[in-house]
């Protein structure tokens, strides 16, 4: 696959891109890590979990779950639920790994973070497929040493930044960022007020399903939109 | 099961999952509809996890009252419309809710 070899330069910018909208996971990466050392399943086997999984919400429901000898059952149904997201994520991205190679189409998904899903989805189809492919990896790579390295602090540290600061609140406020930029018509505030109207009506539905009912609801309500605004146009 | 097993299984449903439409590649065709659907999978999406962390929720600032979330994240949301810089809209966000627990 001589058309996709390695561009470090676009690999470059994709690192600092991800960089700008990654950072706010180190305080919430550094939480995982302190929830391992206290949840009682071991350091060793809960820090592999923080890369095999590579998923903060699921991964911090099931470390709680496991602490509180929930079923295993419950533990694999609540973490599906929750990342059920990412299958949407990986139709959305779909359409711009047309003709990657098969390599990229395995391996990629694997480190598909919702910030390396914000930035791969935001990037026009202004670049080349090759260097789509090798923006993607530069800033997945970031973001995975950058989770994996805040995870391992965390562990090994404890609580050393002061619970006062609430630092994890910049995940809320990224959340709330990215939802704006991603934003580019009137049935995407639509999608974005029913997303966020039903997530917040169903956070007491079980297991966690209630992220995807609302996504699948703002989706729902954003695509009827646009449907009806073309109907009036 | 151990919890290693419990583990692996997580991830390979996380992966599964991520993997699931970009793995099938070019073999499979969407509906228009669906297809046009699916460039509101950010925005629904990140407003799901965006609202339920800022309202009622103590996950991530337990500072009691949601009233001082909301404040933080009206002023990140001013800024990032604005100059459409995340790392300035968190650092307005964050000295907002500072300023709030400082004063209040």
């Amino acid at each position: 696959m001589s058309g996709f070899s390695f561009d470090r330069r676009v690999f470059v910018t994709g690192s600092k891109d991800i960089i700008a909208i990654g950072f706010p996971g180190i305080p919430f990466g550094m939480v995982i890590g302190v929830v391992i050392a206290e949840s009682g399943i071991g350091s060793f086997v809960g820090w592999v979990g923080s890369w095999v999984i590579l998923a903060g919400a699921a991964n911090l429901a099931l470390l709680e779950l496991m602490a509180e000898q929930a079923s295993t059952a419950v533990v694999l149904l609540t973490v599906a639920f929750i990342n059920a997201r990412h299958a949407m994520y990986s139709a959305a991205l779909r359409p711009r790994f047309t003709g990657f190679p098969r390599w990229f189409r395995y391996i990629g998904p694997y480190f598909l973070i919702d910030q390396v899903f914000a930035l791969a989805a935001s990037r026009p189809d202004e670049m080349a497929a090759r260097e789509r492919l090798w923006h993607y990896f530069g800033s997945a790579v970031t973001l995975w040493t950058l989770w994996v390295a805040s995870v391992t602090a965390g562990l090994l540290l404890g609580d050393v930044i002061d619970p006062d600061w609430q630092l994890t609140f910049a995940v809320p406020l990224l959340f709330s960022g990215l939802m704006l930029l991603s934003i580019t018509n009137r049935p995407g505030i639509t999608a974005a007020v029913v997303g966020g109207g039903v997530a917040l009506l169903t956070t007491d539905v079980p297991h966690g399903s209630g992220v995807i009912i609302a996504i699948l609801a703002g989706v729902g309500a954003g695509t009827i939109a646009e449907t009806r605004s073309e109907v009036t146009a | 099961m151990s919890p290693w097993a419990t583990i692996f299984a997580a991830g390979a449903i996380t992966y599964l999952t991520r993997a699931s439409f970009i793995a099938v590649g070019d073999r499979i065709g969407l509906p228009p509809v669906v297809e046009r659907s699916l460039r509101y999978v950010a925005p629904a999406s990140f407003a799901a996890i965006a609202l339920p962390a800022t309202l009622g929720g103590d996950r991530f600032a337990n500072v009691g009252d949601d009233w001082p979330r909301i404040a933080a994240v009206c002023v990140a949301s001013a800024v990032i419309v604005r100059w459409r810089n995340v790392p300035a809209s968190l650092l307005a966000g964050m000295v907002t809710l500072w300023v709030i627990l400082a004063v209040n």
